[in-house]
């Protein structure tokens, strides 16, 4: 008899909803939210991480107007972000539209384009960069090899040390790819039959149809893309750590310098907080752009 | 029956999942003893390949000597090691046992993260009787000995000795700035090679000024001027490597210094500012048929410049929960034969003198190099060492090595660059 209530009890329909996404809740709850909470009142501390931290409300923040590095981050940050975004769905699109057609190989090379996405935030593929931009490095050589003999040193290099970032980005395209390959799909033919009939061109097809048609997918990966540009960390922190004379220096990694080199904890978390806004605005401006550039009436 | 499998499934990940936190804390870092009594002690160090190797072999030793204590080695570079540490002290999980720096004592011990060892070298857990009474003091903060110098170690310019050969080119001990950028000008010439210089709070020494006081920065302008000078002067008279050339290297590693690690004498060093105990490592660096000889570095007056320096040191942290097995480790390292005959001084020539004496048959020739340039060359000709630097000394180094790399750049001049050491080193100084 108690054994059945206590059965009817967990097979109510909330109780099983409740349990099923416990695992999850208790992810949020556990790795986000209360990390969350404890980064807002570090940000109001004065911390250095190796004794406990110290309440001087926010002195952090006003730190940051008179701090130049600061705003020498956000400066690199917004150039890296604003420029290997839409580089990098621009190549993304291309690429799509280059394995729409289907062959035998395709599966291929839809596979071999998507690798460096998977890849590319780690580690290892940072070493690799930084390798093969070296003075003596495979780019050197094979501009030897065309005939160009340098001794260039790209990361070293003020003015070209961030586009080997940047270049590191826009090859990591797979993943905007796919999400565009997809959308190409759901593109009836029968529109570009029409086009056709009417005695459309190639481009002209793809600025009248394609285009218009794929700007929700634009719009959504330029808002993820621009989110995950702004947050960059790996890349930076392996291949330059901000060299030459912080002209890449990524804002997360100056917000890590401040956190874990200088002992100014606190003052990390508060730039952490900063960021946190400066993402929130401008996918609210993202959005508030929407309505004048993209498609929503559906095909 | 489906919802019934469902709620099970679910109730399984819920659990695996509160066991893995459990789980998580447990291995954070710091000591576990399991009910059969075994003890694992977490075991911290930066270095280099051979240091790794051999650290390695002696906890490996000491674990077959004890049964039942187990070591969790874990190593990194320089860099990565501090930013390691001090996440792993925000979360109360420092490791038992850390190699830790004369730069970074201070701060460490004043957030009260280290443990006191006076207790274990008077109740003879930690025997000391060997050792030399200024090297113990050299872990001591205010009333307590909170680390364990493991080595004796010089500043050391080491330089290839195949290419001045070669150029015919000799190099003296204690060679002053002016003679020792004349070295430098030459080298330049006849072979291409550049140069690597120079240590800030070294070169201040020479004119009794410490970088780093307490609360300010302790050099005057001029003497900062003239610092940067070096650099300005090197960039425009061609002898200085190229600034470009550390965005491309992990700097700080041994394995990849100019002096060993590049292609062409443009990108590589005639000489590396480096520390004694750094020369095993360099010579197993450096390329095949590259000697490698060793002197002071260069100062204006090289006999305030130089200083014996406690290599590095081992000390306990709160965070353990055995720090009396800890401590017999700590003791193992000072005084077991065996232990530093697999160690053989590469951390520094070892503290206790029982100890020195009984492994200098077995070590390599280098080694007992080291000795006697340490006893003979450096000690009749150096100061004491400068007190550990505070805290905010690390923001300091960072703003330095910023303006050392703007004026290569040719971003500043050698007068902008000091006085912005001066003013803005003196805000980050006081805090």
């Amino acid at each position: 008899m108690k054994n059945n209530k206590a059965k009817s009890f967990l097979e109510k329909e909330s109780v099983a909803g409740v349990v099923c996404t416990l695992p999850f809740t208790l992810g949020i709850l556990l790795f986000i939210l209360v990390p969350m909470g404890i980064s807002l009142y570090y940000s109001l501390c004065d911390y250095n991480i190796l004794s406990p931290p110290e309440f001087i409300g926010i002195d952090n923040y006003l730190e940051m107007f008179t701090d130049e590095t600061f705003f020498k981050a956000i400066g690199v940050t917004f150039f890296y972000a604003l420029i290997s975004v839409p580089l990098r769905l621009v190549f993304a699109l291309i690429v799509a539209m280059l394995l729409l057609n289907t062959t035998k190989a395709t599966g291929f090379y839809r596979a071999a384009y998507y690798l460096p996405s998977i890849i590319g935030g780690s580690v290892a593929v940072s070493i690799l960069w930084k390798r093969m931009f070296a003075v003596d490095g495979v780019i050197n050589q094979l501009l030897g090899v065309i005939g160009i003999e340098t001794d260039f040193a790209w990361l070293g290099n003020e003015k070209t040390a961030i586009w080997t970032l940047i270049l590191l980005a826009v090859w990591q395209f797979g993943s905007s790819m796919l999400i565009f390959l997809s959308a190409l799909k759901q593109i009836p033919t029968t529109l570009y039959e029409a086009a056709r009939v009417d005695g459309a061109g190639k481009v002209r097809q793809f600025f009248k149809i394609t285009l218009p048609l794929l700007t929700p997918t634009v719009f959504f990966n330029l808002v993820m893309q621009m989110i995950q540009g702004f947050l960059a960390f790996t890349q930076c922190y392996i291949i330059t750590q901000g060299k030459p004379m912080d002209s890449t220096l990524f804002y997360t990694v100056y917000m890590y310098q401040q956190s874990f080199e200088f002992k100014h904890t606190g003052y990390g978390a508060a730039m952490a907080w900063v960021m946190l806004v400066i993402v929130g605005l401008i996918t609210l401006i993202l959005f508030a752009t929407k309505r004048f550039w993209v498609y929503e009436d559906g095909v | 029956m489906k919802k019934q499998l469902s709620f099970a499934l679910a109730g399984v990940m819920a659990v695996g999942m509160l066991a893995g936190c459990g789980g998580g804390t447990g291995s954070s870092g710091s000591t576990s003893e399991s009910s059969d009594g075994t003890v694992n002690l977490t075991f911290t160090w930066w270095g280099n390949q051979t240091r790794n190797e051999r650290t390695q072999a002696a906890l490996d030793l000491y674990s077959e000597q004890n049964p039942g204590v187990t070591f969790d080695p874990q190593f990194a570079e320089w860099n990565d090691y501090w930013d390691k540490l001090a996440t792993a002290a925000a979360g109360h999980s420092l490791p038992d046992i850390v190699q830790m720096d004369y730069s970074y004592l201070e701060q460490y011990v004043s957030n009260g993260l280290l443990v006191d060892l006076t207790p274990y070298i008077e109740d003879g857990t930690i025997n000391v009787d060997n050792v030399d009474e200024g090297i113990l003091n050299s872990g001591k903060v205010g009333d307590g000995i909170y680390a364990l110098c493991n080595g004796v170690n010089v500043p050391a310019l080491l330089y290839n000795k195949t290419l001045l050969d070669e150029a015919g080119i000799t190099i003296k001990d204690n060679m002053t700035m002016g003679e020792f950028i004349a070295v430098c000008k030459e080298v330049y010439e006849k072979t291409g090679y550049k140069t690597n210089i120079a240590y800030i709070d070294y070169f201040c020494r020479a004119y009794d000024e410490i970088i780093y006081e307490s609360d300010s920065i302790g050099a005057s302008q001029e003497t900062l001027e003239a610092f940067y000078s070096l650099y300005e002067d090197g960039i425009n008279e061609g002898w200085l490597l190229d600034p470009s050339v550390f965005a491309e290297v992990t700097v700080g590693s041994v394995e990849q210094d100019p002096m060993v690690y590049g292609s062409s004498p443009e990108t590589m060093s005639w000489c590396f500012l480096a520390h004694s105990n750094q020369l095993t490592a360099a010579k197993s660096a450096a390329p095949e048929g590259m000697e490698i000889g060793m002197t002071t570095w260069p100062s204006a007056d090289p006999a305030k410049s130089d200083f014996l320096k406690p290599s590095q040191f081992f000390a306990i942290t709160v965070d353990s929960e055995n720090p009396d097995e800890a401590a017999k480790v700590l003791d193992f390292i000072t005084n077991s034969v065996e232990c530093n005959n697999i160690l053989l001084g590469e951390r520094g020539v070892p503290i206790s003198s029982e100890v020195s004496n009984a492994i200098s048959e077995n070590m390599s020739e280098d080694d007992r190099n080291i000795i006697t340039f340490i006893n003979e060359v450096v000690t009749p000709n150096s100061s004491t060492i400068s007190p550990p630097a505070p805290t905010a000394a690390s923001e300091a180094y960072n703003l330095n090595r910023n303006l050392v790399e703007k004026v290569c750049y040719g971003e500043l001049t050698a007068a902008e660059a000091a006085q912005q050491m001066y003013e803005e080193g003196n805000e980050i100084m006081a805090g």
